[in-house]
């Protein structure tokens, strides 16, 4: 009886219709559109400036083997391969359980006070965060270098990937740690209780109460955050992909080479490839949503 | 207590300890240096003085981008919050056909089509439109990428709000349009605010949209503004990053503070609290 | 003028389901009128069509003179009375009160002053400045109605009035609704899946199944004398007794006696034809001792106590169980032998479709 419960206010088609245009609209013009253009503009060799502005020739796949072939892109491959591993898989991820567990046993005041830093490294600002890192990892006068006390340290060039990992885990660690905190929160208390009696420790509870009735929210988790880290901007703003490319990941190597550079069609060939990644690990992740319902 | 049990305390306490100062430590310059007369990259404790908020106005950008930011996240939440429940009203109320595959499909589109991913077709489109160095198309840009989202989170809001209350005002004669004054419009206020904080939040922090369709430095907003300050080449004006970090970050944190009290965090991911 | 008159109404839902079924209904002006049927017999569909905010696939709806057929709601002059109030939230009682009338232009000053002179009437003197969040389900109920009241309609359409109150606030609103609509003489359609207040509340009842009209008539009509198994099955709290039986050559077998002729024409009507019937009978009406023309051995099995009364549970010695409700102090003990006899005016007989045999008594019937 879906029919009856709709329409309560007598809109009537025309003008739902008419309510729901301009913000198709713009998802069109700036969602749909931008996406296949990926397609158009990456079988071309258009550049911004030079004779290919004035005259862009159709190139086919060209640029798609240009990128299999170039050095530059396959090492910006491995590196966000790197990041997201490192980062999101196992950082994020990782981090984000042990604070929810561990904070369900802390006092109330503790709790409050980790949870809201956590949330802070989140929501404030990417370019702000990025110069408190910047400052932080600082060689001369870096915060860090004084309580390590490894003075002349330059973290950023010296290990410039552990560098935007790290960071990129503090900065996404919230996400993860909200999610597993609700989905710990539903495991039956009872459960772990008759656990907890049996004589279970600690990680035999985790194993055998905890881990299954989560293990769906961690496979979910862990594709959502992976699909966020993948398209991450934020580190371009600690190194701009440097020093000499170490931390070129995808999204800095888009740039700089497209934006930068003005290679827009080999830039956008790179972009259609991202596009389809992004949609394997969309469709991945609805598909086990829906197996998880 | 068992040796054990206290070995086991003791790494707990380690353990949060450890997690706090991870936390805690990059942020604490934010709190230190901005009131630091001679502020350095370490965090000290500073020689107390609001000057450097006061010497924000010599800096030619460090206001305008804060305005200009204001206007940008001003301008995408109106339309995000206004077309977002125009449209989730017209799919929740209304039988349109495929309103089910629209809603998904739009989901999965936002989730494709990223700000990164779809940078380069942005911009060559704003470059063929004129658009670019104009903040209106910098307001449309993120008000498309929000959009599916917010119309995704209105939707549901609304299909939980009973219609009887519109069936009612119906009955008694209201036209549709006095419909969604007198009774939606109301009764959806708390879902709106809540979008509209959320989109506001989000293009207040963006940095890569601004930073590929903005090239007149009077128009940039305060996060590609902050971000020049520090890569610019020469040394760094502390005491204006400083300041300037706290205006620019300062929003964001009220307004979350001023959510959690009043909605409590709603979390909105994999489940739904 | 407030009259309601349904002819062929249809309402068919996508996916071929049929809500309603060429239901033909004509509702008297001033008559206070329950839809009465189980869940998805269409009764909600019906009102809905009636104010409007269901479009009907054919047929046609008259309310008064007009053909509101094809009218949007507002324009046909009826007021609703939602289940759960539909109280606007975040209006006082007042403006919820006036609101009909704010549609209708009526300016400020005036409007208010109705709000206040209907909601006293209602005794919701001190509550009309607040908001109906801060109100009881009762209090709720009566603003809702004040609503309606407001704008003077032709007809009320309450749907499922007294469902989202406690069980001890139901009663109560159940008398005072009758009264109120006594008092003001609108035609009230109201829609109820509670049988007993239909009967305790309707001037006449529709019982609906399935988009179908099975009966309409006054509660009396519709209890003593329902038109087939389904109704009897769906009326009075206690269920009806129903016994399988025969009758041959005019004799009717049942429960294990005999009913010669003489009397079984009373119940068959005149020349029935032979074969399987169903005899019914309300616990209500079975007495304990040998009364009247049929009277039937049976074994106590269960005596459930209701307060008052009490409700005994018997088996006969062919196997069929049969019912009775007595004063209490009266009852037998369980698994004591007792004989019951059925009040004779009171007796129903379906035939094989589960249609009515008995017919209509020529005097009133004797008092139970």
């Amino acid at each position: 009886m879906s029919d009856r419960a709709a329409d309560a206010a007598g809109l009537g088609r025309p003008r739902a219709a008419a309510f729901m245009a301009p913000a198709l609209l713009l998802i069109t013009a700036f969602l749909v559109v931008p996406a296949l253009w990926t397609l158009v503009l990456g079988a071309t060799n258009y550049r911004l400036t030079g004779l290919a502005a004035a005259n862009p020739q159709f190139v086919g796949t060209g640029n798609i083997t240009e990128a299999l072939s170039d050095p530059g892109f396959g090492w910006s491959l491995w590196l966000t391969l790197l990041f997201v591993l490192g980062s999101a898989i196992f950082g994020q991820s990782l981090a984000g359980l042990s604070l929810a567990w561990s904070l369900r046993s802390a006092p109330k005041v503790v709790k409050a006070v980790v949870e809201t830093l956590v949330l802070m490294a989140w929501i404030l600002p990417s370019s702000v965060v990025a110069f408190l890192w910047v400052a932080y990892l600082s060689r001369h006068g870096g915060t860090l270098n004084a309580i390590l006390q490894t003075p002349g340290t330059d973290w950023l060039i010296q290990h410039p990937m552990a560098s935007i990992i790290v960071f990129n885990i503090w900065r996404g660690t919230a996400f993860s740690m909200l999610l597993f905190s609700a989905a710990l929160s539903a495991v039956p208390p009872s459960q772990m209780e008759s656990a907890r009696l049996a004589g279970a420790g600690t990680l035999a509870q985790l194993r055998d109460v905890v881990f299954p009735h989560i293990r769906g929210h961690v496979l979910t988790n862990t594709l959502l955050i992976s699909l966020w880290t993948f398209n991450d901007f934020t580190p371009y703003l600690l190194t701009a992909g440097g020093p000499n490319h170490a931390t070129e990941i995808l999204p800095v190597f888009i740039y700089n080479r497209a934006l930068y550079g003005g290679e827009l069609g080999y830039g956008s060939a790179i972009s259609f490839l991202m596009l389809i990644i992004n949609l394997v690990i969309a469709l991945f992740y609805v598909r086990l949503l829906r197996e998880r319902r | 207590m068992s040796p054990q049990a206290f070995l086991r305390r003791v790494g707990f306490v380690l353990f949060l300890a450890v997690v706090t100062a991870f936390w805690a430590l990059p942020m604490l310059w934010l709190v230190t240096a901005p009131f630091d007369a001679h502020p350095g990259l370490t965090v000290r404790w500073p020689e107390w003085t609001l000057d450097n908020f006061r010497r924000l106005s010599e800096s030619p950008y460090a206001f305008s981008s804060l305005r200009n930011s204001v206007l940008l996240a001003g301008g995408a939440m109106i339309l995000v919050t206004v077309f977002g429940a125009l449209a989730a009203y017209a799919l929740s109320r209304v039988h349109v056909p495929g309103r089910g595959a629209i809603l998904y499909g739009m989901l999965l589109l936002s989730s494709i089509v990223t700000g990164t991913a779809a940078m380069v077709p942005i911009f060559q489109l704003m470059f063929t439109l004129g658009l670019i160095d104009d903040r209106t198309g910098v307001i449309l840009v993120l008000t498309g990428g929000l959009l599916p989202a917010a119309i995704f989170v209105l939707k549901d809001f609304m299909d939980a709000t009973p219609r009887s209350y519109e069936e009612s005002a119906r009955v008694f004669g209201a036209s549709p349009t006095q419909v969604l004054r007198h009774v939606v419009l109301p009764i959806a206020r708390p879902g709106l605010a809540t979008i509209a904080v959320w989109a506001l939040v989000n293009a207040w922090g963006d940095f890569l949209t601004a930073y590929i369709l903005l090239r007149d430095p009077t128009k940039t907003p305060a996060g590609v503004v902050m971000y020049t300050f520090y890569s610019e080449g020469g040394q760094a004006n502390l005491p204006l990053i400083s300041a300037f970090s706290v205006l620019y970050a300062l929003p964001v944190v009220v307004l979350y503070i001023f959510v959690n009290r009043r909605y409590g965090f709603r979390f909105h991911g994999g489940i739904k609290s | 003028m407030g009259e309601i008159r349904i002819e062929g109404l249809t309402k068919v839902y996508s996916g071929n389901v049929t809500a309603l079924d060429r239901l033909d209904l004509t509702i008297n002006d001033g008559e206070f009128f329950a839809l009465l049927g189980p869940s998805g017999c269409g009764k909600t569909t019906l009102l809905r069509t009636i104010a409007g905010l269901e479009v009907a696939t054919s047929g046609r709806i008259h309310i008064g003179e007009r053909d509101v057929t094809k009218m949007s709601p507002g324009d046909r002059d009826v007021a609703m009375v939602f289940q759960d109030y539909a109280l606007f939230p975040h209006m006082t009682v007042s403006d919820n009160i006036a609101y009909p009338l704010r549609i209708r232009k009526v300016d400020k000053a005036s409007r208010a002053q109705t709000a206040a002179r209907v909601g006293a009437g209602l005794g919701l003197n001190g509550l009309l400045e607040r908001r109906p969040g801060e109100l009881s389900g009762g209090q709720q109920q009566r603003v809702a109605l004040a609503r309606a009241m407001a704008c003077e309609p032709s007809a009320f359409l309450f749907d499922e009035p007294l469902s989202n109150l406690d069980a001890r606030l139901r009663l109560e609103a159940r008398t005072f609704l009758k009264g109120l609509q006594h008092q003001l003489g609108v035609t009230t359609v109201f829609v109820t899946h509670d049988q007993a207040e239909a009967l305790a509340m309707a001037d006449r009842i529709a019982v609906m199944e399935a988009g179908r009209l099975r009966q309409l008539g006054t509660p009396a009509e519709i209890f003593h004398r329902p038109i087939d198994t389904f109704v009897a099955n769906f009326i009075g709290s206690a269920p009806m007794t129903m016994l399988d039986a025969d009758l041959v050559r005019g004799r009717l077998y049942v429960a294990g006696t005999t009913i010669e002729q003489e009397v079984a024409v009373r119940w068959s009507g005149p020349d029935p034809s032979d074969g399987p019937v169903v005899l019914g009978i309300r616990p209500e009406y079975v007495r304990v001792g040998a009364f009247g023309p049929m009277t039937v051995q049976a074994t106590i099995r269960i005596v459930e106590n209701l307060g008052a009364t009490v409700l005994l549970t018997a088996e006969t010695a062919s196997g069929d169980r049969l019912q009775a409700l007595v004063p209490d102090g009266t009852q037998p003990a369980v698994g004591a032998q007792v004989e019951l006899s059925p009040v004779a005016e009171r007796v129903l007989l379906y035939d094989e479709e589960g249609h009515l045999m008995t017919p209509a008594p020529q005097a009133a019937p004797a008092p139970a």
